[in-house]
Protein backbone atom coordinates (compact mmCIF):
# COMPACT_ATOMS: atom_id res chain seq x y z
CA UNK A 1 0.00 0.00 0.00
CA UNK A 2 2.52 2.42 -0.93
CA UNK A 3 -0.11 4.92 -2.22
CA UNK A 4 -0.27 8.14 -1.03
CA UNK A 5 -3.31 8.14 1.36
CA UNK A 6 -3.65 12.03 1.81
CA UNK A 7 -4.40 12.32 -1.96
CA UNK A 8 -6.14 9.25 -3.09
CA UNK A 9 -7.84 8.02 0.11
CA UNK A 10 -11.20 6.68 0.01
CA UNK A 11 -13.96 5.90 2.20
CA UNK A 12 -15.80 2.37 2.36
CA UNK A 13 -19.17 5.16 1.14
CA UNK A 14 -16.97 6.02 -1.75
CA UNK A 15 -16.42 2.44 -2.71
CA UNK A 16 -20.13 1.60 -2.26
CA UNK A 17 -20.91 4.81 -4.46
CA UNK A 18 -18.60 3.72 -6.83
CA UNK A 19 -19.81 0.22 -6.90
CA UNK A 20 -23.56 1.83 -6.98
CA UNK A 21 -22.69 3.91 -9.71
CA UNK A 22 -20.68 1.48 -12.01
CA UNK A 23 -23.60 -0.79 -11.72
CA UNK A 24 -25.92 1.57 -13.71
CA UNK A 25 -23.83 1.45 -16.21
CA UNK A 26 -25.71 -2.35 -17.02
CA UNK A 27 -28.40 -2.65 -19.74
CA UNK A 28 -31.16 -4.26 -17.06
CA UNK A 29 -33.52 -5.14 -19.89
CA UNK A 30 -36.79 -7.48 -19.44
CA UNK A 31 -36.40 -10.27 -16.86
CA UNK A 32 -36.20 -13.69 -19.58
CA UNK A 33 -38.89 -15.23 -17.27
CA UNK A 34 -39.87 -18.28 -20.07
CA UNK A 35 -36.20 -18.56 -21.39
CA UNK A 36 -35.01 -19.51 -17.07
CA UNK A 37 -37.70 -21.46 -16.96
CA UNK A 38 -36.82 -23.11 -20.04
CA UNK A 39 -33.47 -23.69 -18.71
CA UNK A 40 -34.20 -24.59 -15.75
CA UNK A 41 -36.53 -27.35 -17.09
CA UNK A 42 -33.37 -28.59 -19.26
CA UNK A 43 -30.78 -28.19 -16.49
CA UNK A 44 -33.22 -30.64 -14.57
CA UNK A 45 -33.55 -32.43 -17.49
CA UNK A 46 -29.78 -32.46 -18.30
CA UNK A 47 -29.51 -33.36 -14.44
CA UNK A 48 -31.54 -36.69 -15.05
CA UNK A 49 -31.79 -37.80 -18.31
CA UNK A 50 -29.11 -39.60 -19.51
CA UNK A 51 -27.74 -38.75 -22.96
CA UNK A 52 -24.17 -39.95 -24.68
CA UNK A 53 -22.84 -36.99 -23.00
CA UNK A 54 -23.11 -37.97 -19.46
CA UNK A 55 -23.76 -41.34 -19.89
CA UNK A 56 -22.15 -43.25 -16.73
CA UNK A 57 -19.59 -46.00 -17.22
CA UNK A 58 -19.70 -48.26 -14.14
CA UNK A 59 -16.08 -48.68 -14.16
CA UNK A 60 -14.99 -51.80 -13.71
CA UNK A 61 -18.23 -53.67 -13.12
CA UNK A 62 -20.90 -54.26 -16.13
CA UNK A 63 -24.06 -53.97 -15.21
CA UNK A 64 -24.39 -58.07 -14.58
CA UNK A 65 -21.88 -57.84 -11.87
CA UNK A 66 -22.82 -54.47 -10.31
CA UNK A 67 -26.87 -55.12 -10.53
CA UNK A 68 -28.70 -55.58 -7.25
CA UNK A 69 -27.58 -58.56 -5.22
CA UNK A 70 -30.52 -58.60 -2.94
CA UNK A 71 -31.00 -56.73 0.19
CA UNK A 72 -32.55 -59.30 2.61
CA UNK A 73 -35.42 -57.93 4.77
CA UNK A 74 -35.26 -54.37 3.20
CA UNK A 75 -38.32 -52.25 3.54
CA UNK A 76 -38.61 -49.59 1.02
CA UNK A 77 -40.67 -47.48 3.11
CA UNK A 78 -37.23 -46.64 6.02
CA UNK A 79 -35.96 -43.36 5.79
CA UNK A 80 -32.60 -42.46 5.52
CA UNK A 81 -30.61 -42.13 8.68
CA UNK A 82 -30.79 -38.42 9.64
CA UNK A 83 -27.11 -37.01 10.12
CA UNK A 84 -27.30 -35.87 13.21
CA UNK A 85 -28.50 -39.60 14.69
CA UNK A 86 -26.11 -41.65 16.76
CA UNK A 87 -25.19 -44.37 13.91
CA UNK A 88 -21.86 -44.67 12.10
CA UNK A 89 -21.06 -43.97 8.65
CA UNK A 90 -21.63 -47.53 8.31
CA UNK A 91 -25.11 -47.39 9.28
CA UNK A 92 -25.67 -44.52 7.56
CA UNK A 93 -24.89 -45.71 4.10
CA UNK A 94 -22.67 -43.61 3.79
CA UNK A 95 -19.90 -45.61 2.20
CA UNK A 96 -22.10 -48.66 1.23
CA UNK A 97 -25.63 -47.06 -0.23
CA UNK A 98 -28.68 -48.71 0.41
CA UNK A 99 -29.98 -50.36 -3.03
CA UNK A 100 -33.13 -51.07 -4.00
CA UNK A 101 -33.99 -52.89 -7.66
CA UNK A 102 -37.19 -51.08 -9.15
CA UNK A 103 -37.48 -53.47 -12.13
CA UNK A 104 -36.48 -56.02 -14.15
CA UNK A 105 -37.18 -57.47 -17.76
CA UNK A 106 -35.89 -59.07 -20.77
CA UNK A 107 -35.42 -57.59 -24.28
CA UNK A 108 -33.82 -58.74 -27.06
CA UNK A 109 -32.72 -61.76 -25.08
CA UNK A 110 -30.86 -59.64 -23.17
CA UNK A 111 -31.90 -58.66 -19.12
CA UNK A 112 -32.22 -55.06 -18.33
CA UNK A 113 -32.20 -53.89 -14.59
CA UNK A 114 -33.00 -50.67 -12.90
CA UNK A 115 -32.31 -49.65 -9.21
CA UNK A 116 -31.55 -46.94 -7.22
CA UNK A 117 -28.76 -46.00 -4.86
CA UNK A 118 -29.12 -43.77 -1.92
CA UNK A 119 -26.01 -42.57 -0.10
CA UNK A 120 -25.80 -41.34 3.35
CA UNK A 121 -25.21 -38.02 4.07
CA UNK A 122 -21.42 -37.64 5.26
CA UNK A 123 -20.86 -35.91 8.41
CA UNK A 124 -17.52 -34.26 7.64
CA UNK A 125 -14.87 -33.90 5.19
CA UNK A 126 -13.44 -37.36 5.88
CA UNK A 127 -16.61 -39.36 5.95
CA UNK A 128 -17.24 -36.76 2.60
CA UNK A 129 -14.21 -38.32 0.93
CA UNK A 130 -14.35 -41.84 1.74
CA UNK A 131 -18.10 -41.41 -0.10
CA UNK A 132 -16.68 -39.66 -3.08
CA UNK A 133 -13.83 -42.19 -3.57
CA UNK A 134 -16.65 -45.00 -3.09
CA UNK A 135 -18.94 -43.48 -5.50
CA UNK A 136 -16.00 -42.46 -7.93
CA UNK A 137 -14.74 -46.46 -7.96
CA UNK A 138 -18.23 -47.14 -8.76
CA UNK A 139 -17.75 -44.71 -11.86
CA UNK A 140 -20.37 -42.25 -10.10
CA UNK A 141 -19.71 -38.30 -10.30
CA UNK A 142 -22.27 -36.70 -7.59
CA UNK A 143 -23.63 -33.53 -8.38
CA UNK A 144 -20.98 -31.41 -6.44
CA UNK A 145 -17.61 -29.96 -7.65
CA UNK A 146 -15.51 -31.67 -4.93
CA UNK A 147 -15.99 -34.12 -1.89
CA UNK A 148 -16.28 -31.69 0.59
CA UNK A 149 -19.44 -30.37 -1.04
CA UNK A 150 -20.71 -33.95 -0.24
CA UNK A 151 -21.21 -33.03 3.44
CA UNK A 152 -24.37 -33.04 5.27
CA UNK A 153 -26.17 -34.15 1.59
CA UNK A 154 -28.13 -37.54 0.59
CA UNK A 155 -27.14 -38.35 -2.48
CA UNK A 156 -29.07 -40.96 -4.77
CA UNK A 157 -29.11 -42.25 -8.20
CA UNK A 158 -30.83 -44.32 -10.75
CA UNK A 159 -29.13 -46.69 -12.70
CA UNK A 160 -30.06 -48.99 -15.78
CA UNK A 161 -28.33 -52.00 -16.85
CA UNK A 162 -28.58 -53.97 -20.26
CA UNK A 163 -26.87 -56.92 -20.52
CA UNK A 164 -23.12 -56.91 -20.14
CA UNK A 165 -23.39 -53.52 -21.67
CA UNK A 166 -21.94 -50.40 -19.09
CA UNK A 167 -24.90 -49.37 -17.50
CA UNK A 168 -26.19 -45.75 -17.15
CA UNK A 169 -27.48 -43.28 -15.13
CA UNK A 170 -31.16 -42.08 -15.11
CA UNK A 171 -31.51 -39.93 -12.35
CA UNK A 172 -29.35 -38.27 -9.94
CA UNK A 173 -28.52 -35.93 -7.18
CA UNK A 174 -27.32 -34.61 -3.98
CA UNK A 175 -29.09 -32.61 -1.45
CA UNK A 176 -29.63 -31.83 2.18
CA UNK A 177 -32.88 -32.75 2.07
CA UNK A 178 -34.72 -34.53 -0.53
CA UNK A 179 -37.94 -32.73 -1.18
CA UNK A 180 -41.38 -34.56 -0.38
CA UNK A 181 -43.30 -34.95 -3.79
CA UNK A 182 -47.10 -34.79 -3.14
CA UNK A 183 -50.24 -35.15 -5.51
CA UNK A 184 -49.83 -35.56 -8.78
CA UNK A 185 -46.32 -34.29 -8.70
CA UNK A 186 -44.32 -36.19 -10.85
CA UNK A 187 -40.14 -36.30 -11.76
CA UNK A 188 -39.00 -38.51 -13.93
CA UNK A 189 -36.69 -39.06 -16.98
CA UNK A 190 -36.78 -41.19 -20.42
CA UNK A 191 -33.56 -43.07 -21.63
CA UNK A 192 -33.02 -45.99 -23.93
CA UNK A 193 -34.13 -48.90 -22.93
CA UNK A 194 -31.04 -51.06 -24.75
CA UNK A 195 -27.73 -49.29 -25.47
CA UNK A 196 -27.12 -45.27 -25.65
CA UNK A 197 -28.27 -43.80 -27.97
CA UNK A 198 -29.05 -39.57 -27.43
CA UNK A 199 -31.73 -39.47 -30.33
CA UNK A 200 -34.02 -42.34 -28.81
CA UNK A 201 -35.83 -44.00 -29.00
CA UNK A 202 -36.87 -43.74 -25.30
CA UNK A 203 -38.75 -46.54 -24.15
CA UNK A 204 -37.50 -46.69 -20.16
CA UNK A 205 -39.68 -44.36 -18.25
CA UNK A 206 -37.82 -43.64 -14.75
CA UNK A 207 -39.10 -40.88 -11.69
CA UNK A 208 -40.70 -41.26 -8.95
CA UNK A 209 -43.69 -39.64 -7.59
CA UNK A 210 -46.22 -38.75 -4.19
CA UNK A 211 -46.36 -41.69 -1.78
CA UNK A 212 -49.92 -41.28 -2.28
CA UNK A 213 -49.93 -42.07 -6.28
CA UNK A 214 -51.50 -45.42 -7.08
CA UNK A 215 -51.15 -45.10 -11.04
CA UNK A 216 -48.89 -43.86 -13.03
CA UNK A 217 -49.92 -43.85 -16.70
CA UNK A 218 -47.10 -43.22 -19.70
CA UNK A 219 -48.78 -42.25 -23.02
CA UNK A 220 -46.82 -43.30 -25.58
CA UNK A 221 -45.94 -41.74 -29.31
CA UNK A 222 -48.01 -44.31 -31.28
CA UNK A 223 -50.75 -43.15 -29.00
CA UNK A 224 -50.85 -46.63 -26.35
CA UNK A 225 -50.20 -46.09 -22.98
CA UNK A 226 -49.15 -48.27 -20.11
CA UNK A 227 -50.09 -47.85 -16.39
CA UNK A 228 -47.66 -48.59 -13.49
CA UNK A 229 -49.17 -49.24 -10.32
CA UNK A 230 -47.61 -49.89 -6.63
CA UNK A 231 -45.71 -53.29 -6.07
CA UNK A 232 -44.38 -54.42 -3.19
CA UNK A 233 -40.89 -53.24 -1.31
CA UNK A 234 -39.81 -56.90 -1.79
CA UNK A 235 -37.04 -56.34 -3.99
CA UNK A 236 -36.12 -59.38 -6.93
CA UNK A 237 -39.57 -60.79 -6.39
CA UNK A 238 -41.29 -60.11 -9.68
CA UNK A 239 -40.32 -59.81 -13.38
CA UNK A 240 -42.88 -56.92 -13.91
CA UNK A 241 -41.21 -53.94 -16.20
CA UNK A 242 -43.97 -50.67 -15.15
CA UNK A 243 -44.71 -50.51 -11.68
CA UNK A 244 -44.34 -47.94 -8.61
CA UNK A 245 -42.26 -49.08 -5.64
CA UNK A 246 -40.77 -47.14 -2.52
CA UNK A 247 -36.72 -47.45 -2.26
CA UNK A 248 -34.75 -47.97 0.70
CA UNK A 249 -33.53 -44.64 2.22
CA UNK A 250 -35.31 -42.11 0.02
CA UNK A 251 -38.25 -40.34 1.85
CA UNK A 252 -39.24 -37.48 -0.96
CA UNK A 253 -41.88 -40.62 -2.89
CA UNK A 254 -41.74 -43.76 -4.71
CA UNK A 255 -39.82 -44.45 -7.82
CA UNK A 256 -41.85 -45.52 -10.64
CA UNK A 257 -40.87 -47.29 -13.62
CA UNK A 258 -42.47 -47.25 -17.30
CA UNK A 259 -41.39 -49.91 -20.14
CA UNK A 260 -42.68 -48.63 -24.22
CA UNK A 261 -43.63 -51.41 -26.61
CA UNK A 262 -40.70 -51.45 -28.97
CA UNK A 263 -41.25 -48.89 -32.11
CA UNK A 264 -42.31 -46.33 -29.61
CA UNK A 265 -41.42 -44.03 -26.75
CA UNK A 266 -42.39 -41.65 -24.42
CA UNK A 267 -44.73 -38.55 -25.17
CA UNK A 268 -45.96 -37.96 -21.55
CA UNK A 269 -46.00 -39.14 -18.25
CA UNK A 270 -48.84 -38.16 -15.54
CA UNK A 271 -49.64 -39.64 -12.27
CA UNK A 272 -53.67 -40.58 -12.77
CA UNK A 273 -54.51 -41.83 -9.51
CA UNK B 1 -51.74 -30.70 -6.56
CA UNK B 2 -51.75 -29.05 -10.33
CA UNK B 3 -52.82 -26.15 -8.29
CA UNK B 4 -50.34 -26.19 -6.23
CA UNK B 5 -47.42 -26.26 -8.99
CA UNK B 6 -48.97 -23.53 -10.62
CA UNK B 7 -48.82 -21.10 -7.95
CA UNK B 8 -45.35 -21.70 -7.66
CA UNK B 9 -44.46 -21.30 -10.81
CA UNK B 10 -46.30 -18.02 -10.48
CA UNK B 11 -44.21 -17.34 -7.68
CA UNK B 12 -40.94 -18.23 -9.00
CA UNK B 13 -42.15 -16.06 -12.16
CA UNK B 14 -42.65 -13.33 -9.46
CA UNK B 15 -39.69 -13.10 -7.95
CA UNK B 16 -37.55 -13.54 -11.36
CA UNK B 17 -39.71 -10.37 -12.16
CA UNK B 18 -38.70 -8.51 -9.20
CA UNK B 19 -35.22 -9.59 -8.90
CA UNK B 20 -34.13 -10.03 -12.22
CA UNK B 21 -32.57 -5.93 -12.04
CA UNK B 22 -30.69 -6.05 -8.96
CA UNK B 23 -29.24 -9.41 -9.69
CA UNK B 24 -28.22 -7.89 -13.17
CA UNK B 25 -26.51 -5.32 -11.23
CA UNK B 26 -24.84 -7.45 -8.85
CA UNK B 27 -23.57 -9.73 -11.64
CA UNK B 28 -22.34 -6.65 -13.63
CA UNK B 29 -20.03 -5.92 -10.23
CA UNK B 30 -19.02 -9.53 -9.80
CA UNK B 31 -18.38 -10.11 -13.93
CA UNK B 32 -18.05 -6.53 -14.99
CA UNK B 33 -19.46 -7.39 -18.76
CA UNK B 34 -22.98 -6.99 -19.71
CA UNK B 35 -23.31 -10.39 -21.04
CA UNK B 36 -21.31 -12.50 -18.74
CA UNK B 37 -24.43 -10.41 -16.13
CA UNK B 38 -26.45 -11.99 -18.30
CA UNK B 39 -25.64 -15.06 -18.42
CA UNK B 40 -24.77 -15.26 -14.81
CA UNK B 41 -27.91 -14.31 -13.67
CA UNK B 42 -30.05 -16.32 -16.37
CA UNK B 43 -28.01 -19.66 -15.03
CA UNK B 44 -28.26 -18.66 -11.20
CA UNK B 45 -31.98 -18.53 -11.75
CA UNK B 46 -32.30 -21.60 -14.25
CA UNK B 47 -30.78 -23.45 -10.71
CA UNK B 48 -33.12 -21.61 -8.51
CA UNK B 49 -35.97 -22.71 -10.37
CA UNK B 50 -35.05 -26.30 -9.96
CA UNK B 51 -34.71 -25.85 -6.44
CA UNK B 52 -37.74 -23.50 -6.22
CA UNK B 53 -39.78 -25.35 -4.21
CA UNK B 54 -37.49 -25.56 -1.21
CA UNK B 55 -36.06 -22.29 -1.92
CA UNK B 56 -39.57 -20.37 -2.19
CA UNK B 57 -40.26 -21.84 1.22
CA UNK B 58 -37.68 -20.78 2.76
CA UNK B 59 -37.65 -18.40 4.86
CA UNK B 60 -35.30 -15.92 2.99
CA UNK B 61 -34.81 -16.29 -1.13
CA UNK B 62 -32.59 -14.12 -1.63
CA UNK B 63 -29.90 -15.85 0.74
CA UNK B 64 -30.02 -18.92 -1.51
CA UNK B 65 -30.16 -17.21 -4.67
CA UNK B 66 -26.65 -15.07 -3.42
CA UNK B 67 -25.21 -18.33 -2.72
CA UNK B 68 -25.98 -19.77 -5.93
CA UNK B 69 -24.82 -16.87 -8.35
CA UNK B 70 -21.45 -16.46 -6.27
CA UNK B 71 -20.91 -20.12 -6.67
CA UNK B 72 -21.57 -19.98 -10.34
CA UNK B 73 -19.68 -17.16 -10.44
CA UNK B 74 -16.65 -18.60 -9.00
CA UNK B 75 -16.90 -21.97 -10.63
CA UNK B 76 -17.00 -19.58 -14.22
CA UNK B 77 -13.74 -17.73 -12.63
CA UNK B 78 -12.32 -20.96 -12.32
CA UNK B 79 -12.83 -22.31 -15.76
CA UNK B 80 -11.58 -19.15 -17.34
CA UNK B 81 -9.55 -17.57 -15.15
CA UNK B 82 -7.91 -14.46 -16.48
CA UNK B 83 -9.85 -14.67 -19.98
CA UNK B 84 -13.28 -13.93 -17.84
CA UNK B 85 -12.12 -10.92 -15.60
CA UNK B 86 -9.38 -9.29 -17.89
CA UNK B 87 -10.56 -5.85 -19.09
CA UNK B 88 -12.46 -5.84 -22.72
CA UNK B 89 -9.04 -3.83 -24.13
CA UNK B 90 -5.64 -4.64 -24.04
CA UNK B 91 -4.54 -2.00 -21.75
CA UNK B 92 -3.58 -3.46 -18.07
CA UNK B 93 -4.54 -1.76 -15.01
CA UNK B 94 -0.64 -1.90 -13.85
CA UNK B 95 -0.37 0.59 -17.37
CA UNK B 96 -2.80 2.30 -16.66
CA UNK B 97 -2.10 3.48 -12.79
CA UNK B 98 1.56 4.26 -14.23
CA UNK B 99 -0.46 6.28 -16.83
CA UNK B 100 -1.86 8.98 -14.50
CA UNK B 101 -1.72 11.61 -16.74
CA UNK B 102 -4.18 10.13 -18.93
CA UNK B 103 -7.25 12.31 -18.52
CA UNK B 104 -9.03 9.83 -21.45
CA UNK B 105 -8.81 6.76 -19.33
CA UNK B 106 -9.92 8.81 -16.09
CA UNK B 107 -12.85 10.35 -17.53
CA UNK B 108 -14.51 7.34 -17.19
CA UNK B 109 -14.46 6.05 -13.70
CA UNK B 110 -17.35 3.66 -14.36
CA UNK B 111 -14.52 1.73 -16.44
CA UNK B 112 -12.19 2.36 -13.89
CA UNK B 113 -13.38 0.79 -11.16
CA UNK B 114 -14.93 -2.10 -13.03
CA UNK B 115 -10.94 -2.23 -14.28
CA UNK B 116 -10.02 -1.95 -10.79
CA UNK B 117 -12.28 -4.80 -9.28
CA UNK B 118 -11.84 -6.98 -12.21
CA UNK B 119 -8.55 -7.14 -11.16
CA UNK B 120 -9.10 -8.48 -7.21
CA UNK B 121 -8.97 -11.91 -6.86
CA UNK B 122 -12.97 -13.58 -7.11
CA UNK B 123 -13.12 -14.29 -3.37
CA UNK B 124 -12.10 -10.34 -2.76
CA UNK B 125 -14.02 -8.97 -5.83
CA UNK B 126 -17.32 -10.38 -4.11
CA UNK B 127 -16.61 -10.10 -0.76
CA UNK B 128 -16.41 -6.29 -1.60
CA UNK B 129 -19.37 -6.06 -3.73
CA UNK B 130 -21.97 -7.88 -1.53
CA UNK B 131 -20.49 -6.09 1.43
CA UNK B 132 -20.72 -2.52 -0.15
CA UNK B 133 -23.21 -2.88 -2.69
CA UNK B 134 -25.71 -5.68 -1.62
CA UNK B 135 -25.33 -3.91 1.96
CA UNK B 136 -24.85 -7.14 3.41
CA UNK B 137 -23.98 -8.03 6.75
CA UNK B 138 -20.48 -9.65 7.19
CA UNK B 139 -22.81 -12.56 8.78
CA UNK B 140 -24.92 -13.02 4.97
CA UNK B 141 -21.76 -12.65 3.12
CA UNK B 142 -20.41 -15.45 4.75
CA UNK B 143 -23.32 -17.11 4.11
CA UNK B 144 -23.31 -16.14 0.30
CA UNK B 145 -19.59 -17.20 0.64
CA UNK B 146 -19.84 -20.18 2.00
CA UNK B 147 -17.27 -19.08 4.08
CA UNK B 148 -16.48 -17.75 7.67
CA UNK B 149 -17.27 -14.38 9.07
CA UNK B 150 -13.69 -14.26 10.05
CA UNK B 151 -12.66 -15.06 5.88
CA UNK B 152 -14.81 -12.41 5.33
CA UNK B 153 -13.34 -9.73 7.02
CA UNK B 154 -10.28 -10.59 5.92
CA UNK B 155 -11.19 -10.61 1.83
CA UNK B 156 -13.12 -7.49 2.62
CA UNK B 157 -10.38 -5.81 3.81
CA UNK B 158 -7.96 -6.68 1.40
CA UNK B 159 -10.39 -5.67 -1.66
CA UNK B 160 -10.65 -2.33 -0.21
CA UNK B 161 -6.95 -2.22 0.90
CA UNK B 162 -6.51 -2.73 -3.10
CA UNK B 163 -8.62 -0.21 -4.16
CA UNK B 164 -7.32 1.94 -2.53
CA UNK B 165 -3.92 1.46 -3.58
CA UNK B 166 -5.02 1.74 -7.35
CA UNK B 167 -4.50 6.03 -7.95
CA UNK B 168 -6.45 6.16 -10.71
CA UNK B 169 -9.56 5.01 -8.69
CA UNK B 170 -8.91 7.18 -5.86
CA UNK B 171 -8.71 10.56 -8.09
CA UNK B 172 -11.81 9.74 -9.48
CA UNK B 173 -13.63 10.20 -6.27
CA UNK B 174 -11.12 13.29 -5.36
CA UNK B 175 -12.20 14.64 -8.85
CA UNK B 176 -15.85 13.89 -8.07
CA UNK B 177 -15.72 12.04 -10.62
CA UNK B 178 -18.87 10.19 -8.99
CA UNK B 179 -22.13 11.65 -10.45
Amino acid sequence: MSVNRENHDMTQTDIGLLLADAADEVEIGIAPVQAVIRGGRRRRARRWAVAAATTLVLAGSTGATLAFAGLPGEHGDREAPMASGPASAEQRHVYDPQQTELARGTEHGKEWRVWVQVWGAPRDAREAGRQFDAMRQMGLRPAVDKAAGLVGKTSYFSVRSYGDDPSVVVMFDTVERIDRLSGTDLQAAAVNLEGIDPKGPFRLVVGHVAKSAREVTCRWKDGRSTAARPEGPIPAAHDSSSLIRPVAGYPGGNWFVCVAPEGTALKEAKVTK
Amino acid sequence: MGDGKQTRNEEFQSFVVGRWPRLMRTAFLLTGEQHAAEDLVQSTLEQVFVAWRRVGAADDPEAYVRRVMINGHARRHRRKLREFLAPKDDSGLVREVADTGDRIAQADDRSTLLKALAQLPPRQRAAVVLRYWEDLTETQVAEAMGCSVGTVKSNTAKGIAKLRAIPALAETVTHGGRK
